[in-house]
């Protein structure tokens, strides 16, 4: 290494692999997918990590993906939940992987919910 | 791209309370449940609570675990990293509350420190000189090696 801008190619690249251990505090997105059994077996796993991917390849500040238990639709998982402050809290139902990729873009990006795919879309 | 880091405390004090067989029980149940392309465990230097150790941390959560066993392994990766149910039991009594879980930083024992040579202990992987350096490491040599004249440095200190 013989150069400042090489230190801190380091620092920026191992810095976003560890944005996961930030203490992002009550400012941060939150999106929360359903692991329980039912969650599970409605394949919420693919969708997880789809959103960690989504998430990761855009470098996304303050935003973290985490899971929760049965929200009691069962009929209806994978749900996902996205929180954000000052918001009211938006659902998400029967995501797949595919669909991840809109939710991220138009909503956590763009601040603009994805109606069609919420659980009030549900007739 | 992990979307969990798992840290337990590998300083002296949780070592010798047998943190290193708690690091080889997550891994092999962390690989068992097919998680390991999603969870990475990491070693850390000391948190500097060693009464309650073992210890270990789990991130984005920032749950606090401690005086973990062994035997609590399959529940913590079970209800935990797998389904996301934090295991209230086994966290540190002084970050929970009946309404919310506190920062670490909150609570009295944290609170009245202010750690400068070790405040990156528990936070990186100490055998990793990437971690290090995300969190500014060799930043004021690289400073110096660079932008300063040797004057500018007898100067500062």
């Amino acid at each position: 290494m013989k150069t400042l801008a090489e230190l801190m190619a380091i620092k920026e690249a191992t810095q976003q692999k560890m944005t996961v251990r930030e203490d992002t505090g009550d400012d941060a997105t939150r999106i929360i997918v359903g692991m329980a059994t039912c969650g599970i077996a409605a394949g919420a796993r693919p969708v997880l990590n789809a959103f960690v991917d989504e998430v990761a390849k855009r470098n996304l500040k303050g935003v973290t993906v985490s899971q929760t238990g049965c929200i009691g639709m069962c009929q209806y998982e994978p749900i996902v939940e996205v929180i954000q402050p000052g918001k009211e809290k938006v659902t998400y139902v029967k995501m797949t992987a595919e669909k991840v990729a809109k939710v991220v873009n138009d909503h956590i990006v763009n601040g603009n919910p994805v109606a069609e795919y919420t659980v009030s879309a549900i007739k | 791209m992990y979307r969990s880091h798992v840290l337990v405390c590998g300083g002296t004090g949780c070592t010798s309370s047998n943190s290193q067989a708690i690091i080889e029980a997550l891994e092999t149940q962390i690989a068992e449940k097919g998680l390991s392309e999603e969870i990475k465990v990491i070693r850390t230097g000391c948190f500097g609570l060693c009464a309650l150790g073992p210890i270990m941390i789990v991130y984005p959560e920032g749950s606090f675990y401690s005086q973990v066993q062994v035997e609590d392994i399959p529940e913590i990766v079970e209800e935990h990293l797998l389904k996301g149910r934090i295991v209230t039991r086994l966290l540190y009594d002084e970050t929970v509350t009946e309404t919310e879980v506190k920062s670490l930083n909150d609570t009295k024992f944290y609170a009245k420190q202010e750690r400068v040579a070790l405040r990156n202990c528990g936070v990186i992987d100490p055998e990793n000189i990437d971690e290090y350096i995300a969190y500014d490491g060799y930043q004021a040599l690289a400073k110096c090696l660079t932008e300063y004249k040797p004057e500018d440095v007898i100067n500062v200190l």
